[in-house]
């Protein structure tokens, strides 16, 4: 047997294995060399930047590079690293966010919504109260031109925890082409809920299959909530909490804080009350008439296209519907914005966001100079270019903002704040997944059939008392 | 002479040793960062109340109690054994039917082309997928409606009824899996000798009859194989009930992953999702142990 054969039956030689070592040892550090991404670009692991997480979608990538851009011109000191998160709403955004925490890469500021400021404020938030009254002469200019509905939805337990960028009401958006061939007229802002009614059966008569007068998402913004706040009741007992002096006193003296307190209160839960129960009756009524669909889950994306294309003739939907339609390629008059129709009352629901200053960071002074940036009136101009939402700030919303994509109305977005000062947001306590959760799980039961509201809202009664009694 | 013989054989069998541990370093090292540590690690976070930002606190069994008595999680396991059952057997089915016809007359282009097309959706994202598949199934505005009703059926509430939305996801799933099974099954006949079917036909057996007691006995380790896998993937089905429906409406489409990413990412629940996700393991071993054990009196290993 040749040394050969004998090398074979027991592998390569000790010599073949260190070449095969070095080898592998020069292609290692090749790929060593390499640019590429490192464990350094994984957000909250670069000690020596700010890290800030935005929701990707909101704005467009160079609105995202001249925030980044403008603020280190303003601070070379501070170095920033801008993540934009895609997600396809609020709560998907929210959920990853959470995730980096988990994995315990958390950044330093955070976009955070209506639904997750409680939340961010009970467990991870930093209240921005003396900062704000440090720099109140800074801020002055910027809290004359917010509604202080917008600030008081951002405030918990009587601290503020973000300054509001951005909200969006949930407003009717109509049709006109629509409305128009079906020889119907645009409803006068202060309507009744019988005239919406008679408007869906008018529409259904004249639309021909594969036409849905009302269509909706089954979600917390825009789903049935705005329907709970015309009939003026909710999910959750409502009540404000103690405080907030302080903000209102140095902002918004007289009238214009009349009433407000520190932040709302979502406690006890009351989805078997009588007005509650009338909504989703209603809203039955509607879907059995024909006149509405059963909502779908999810995040309404698939209603621009529908929509622009002349298939609905009615839905809910904020400022952020503007740019949605127009790069849909929908005429400026081919669709019109109006309040939602009045019930019991005339209250709308919204939702807003800003940026969060996160227990965690390391550099919470830098931190608060990226939030004071964030709502200057030139950086949000750059910002919101493409009517993608509604600007906090009310010199914002003109016509010229509005001359391209329209709506007509588009002053609907700021007074559905001025006109309904009890409008509020959207009930979103600590626990405001859980809460989601039940509303959007047994709001699709009940829908089903007129038989399905009540037992389907005692089901979501016991999840809301078992999530609000759950500590978080 | 023969010290010199034993000496050399030691040093081969430690070198062999060595090469051994050399390749097999890489698959171990995989299976217990990936596997056995994160299965440890969610065995032990179950035994923890954890939010992600305190630090954990001890639970015991707690977090078992309570997935037992959720309501949530007990339907979400009966959702996913039935999405298991409708799932799979659909899938086999059809592969099994798809193989059988593309085992026959066509030419080799066409099996090719074929085999291609049904493997085709496999490499694309289940979500992507899905999303997709919301649009052609939506009540509305959907295109399965609107073709439906060319043939004078009904608007289908395949999405928002509680029935139908475990059919539409069923049948998306369905539709992007049973290309994997397609292709084991198309192996497993093409090793199935020829002489076989010859002989049969000479014993006048045809057709169905043919398929029935020579290609399925003889396909049954393929079919064990593809059986097995496709359990353990219908077990864990989360993007296309996650982005279809979300759950619902109601629980209806709920799946036992689904439950585990909302209490964990969406509730920070991380030890009762870790609870779920063990009493998730246990099922899907205990299904698999089952399978194999039906395996030794149903597959025939020639």
């Amino acid at each position: 047997m040749s040394t050969f054969g004998r090398r074979d039956r027991s592998g390569p030689s000790r010599r073949a294995l260190l070449r095969y070592g070095a080898s592998g040892a020069a292609a290692a550090g090749l790929v060593a060399s390499w640019e590429r991404l490192t464990g350094a670009d994984i957000p909250g692991r670069d000690d020596d930047a700010l890290t800030v997480a935005t929701l990707g979608s909101s704005v467009d990538p160079a609105a995202q590079r001249a925030l980044r851009d403008g603020f280190q011109e303003l601070h070379p000191e501070i170095q920033v690293r801008l993540i934009a998160v895609q997600a396809t709403d609020w709560p998907d955004f929210f959920a990853k966010i959470l995730t980096q925490i988990a994995a315990g890469t958390a950044p330093d500021v955070v976009y955070v919504a209506t639904e997750g400021v409680q939340l961010f404020a009970e467990n991870l938030g930093v209240a921005l109260d003396d900062r704000v009254r440090r720099d109140a002469d800074e801020l002055r200019e910027y809290f004359a031109d917010v509604h202080p509905s917008l600030v008081e939805s951002m405030m918990y337990e009587g601290s503020l925890y973000q300054l509001p960028v951005e909200f969006n009401a949930a407003d009717m958006y109509l049709n006109t082409s629509v409305l128009r061939s079906a020889g119907l007229a645009t409803p006068p802002p202060h309507w009744e809920r019988d005239d919406f009614t008679a408007l869906l059966t008018e529409l259904r008569a004249a639309g021909g299959s594969g036409f849905t007068p009302y269509y909706w998402t089954n979600r917390l913004w825009g789903g049935v909530v705005p329907w709970l706040f015309v009939n003026d009741t909710n999910i959750l007992a409502e009540s404000r909490a103690p405080g907030g002096a302080w903000l209102w006193d140095a902002f918004y003296p007289g009238e214009a804080a009349a009433g407000r307190g520190g932040g709302y209160r979502w406690t006890t839960p009351q989805a078997t009350s009588d007005r509650v129960v009338e909504v989703y009756e209603y809203l039955t009524e509607l879907i059995q008439r024909g006149l509405c669909s059963r909502p779908e889950g999810g995040s309404g994306n698939n209603l621009v296209g529908v929509f622009s294309t002349g298939r609905v003739g009615v839905t809910p939907a904020g400022g952020f519907w503007a740019g949605g339609l127009h790069e849909a390629g929908m005429d400026r008059d081919g669709y019109d914005v109006t309040f939602f129709p009045r019930w019991r009352g005339q209250r709308h629901q919204f939702g807003g966001a800003g940026y969060a200053l996160l227990r965690t960071s390391n550099k919470p002074d830098e931190a608060w100079e990226f939030i004071k940036y964030s709502v200057r009136g030139e950086v949000m101009e750059a910002l919101f270019q493409g009517n993608q939402t509604t600007p906090a700030r009310r010199s914002m919303l003109n016509a010229e903002r509005y001359r391209t994509t329209g709506p007509a109305g588009w002053r609907t977005f700021y007074d559905t704040l001025d006109a309904f000062p009890d409008t509020g947001p959207i009930p979103a306590p600590p626990q405001v997944t859980e809460v989601e959760l039940a509303l959007t799980k047994h709001t699709g039961t009940a829908l089903g059939s007129p038989g399905a509201v009540r037992p389907a809202l005692r089901a979501m009664q016991n999840d809301l008392e078992a999530a609000m009694e759950r500590a978080w | 002479m023969v010290s010199e013989l034993r000496t050399r054989g030691r040093a081969q069998r430690r070198a062999a040793r060595l090469m051994a541990a050399v390749f097999l370093a890489p698959t171990v090292v995989g299976v217990v960062v990936f596997t056995v540590v994160p299965i440890v690690g969610s065995v032990l976070l179950s035994l923890f109340h954890w939010n992600v930002i305190d630090s954990p606190r001890w639970a015991g069994t707690a977090n078992y109690r309570q997935v037992f008595t959720d309501s949530t999680v007990l339907v979400s396991f009966t959702n996913t054994l039935l999405f298991m059952v409708l799932a799979v057997g659909l899938q086999l089915g059809l592969a099994l039917a798809l193989a059988l016809a593309l085992d026959g007359r066509l030419p080799q282009w066409l099996r090719a082309a074929f085999r291609s097309a049904f493997f085709f959706p496999l490499v694309l994202s289940a979500a992507s997928i899905s999303v997709v598949m919301k649009y052609l199934f939506n009540q509305d505005f959907g295109v399965v409606n609107w073709a439906l009703g060319h043939v004078g059926v009904s608007p289908v509430p395949w999405l928002t009824h509680e029935r139908w939305a475990m059919v539409a996801v069923v049948l998306v799933y369905v539709w992007q899996q049973f290309g994997f099974s397609l292709l084991l099954f198309v192996g497993g006949l093409n090793n199935i000798p020829r002489e076989m079917h010859e002989a049969a036909a000479v014993d006048g057996s045809t057709g169905w009859r043919k398929h029935l007691h020579i290609t399925l006995p003889l396909l049954s380790p393929t079919l064990l194989v593809a059986s097995v896998v496709g359990v353990i993937n219908a077990l864990q089905v989360f993007e296309q009930p996650y982005v279809l429906t979300d759950g619902g409406p109601g629980d209806a489409t709920r799946t036992v992953v689904m439950v585990i990413y909302q209490s964990a990412f969406e509730q920070l629940r991380f030890g009762e999702a870790s609870a779920v996700g063990v009493l998730l393991f246990a099922l899907i071993l205990a299904v698999t142990a089952l399978q194999f054990r039906l395996s030794r009196r149903l597959v025939h290993y020639q």
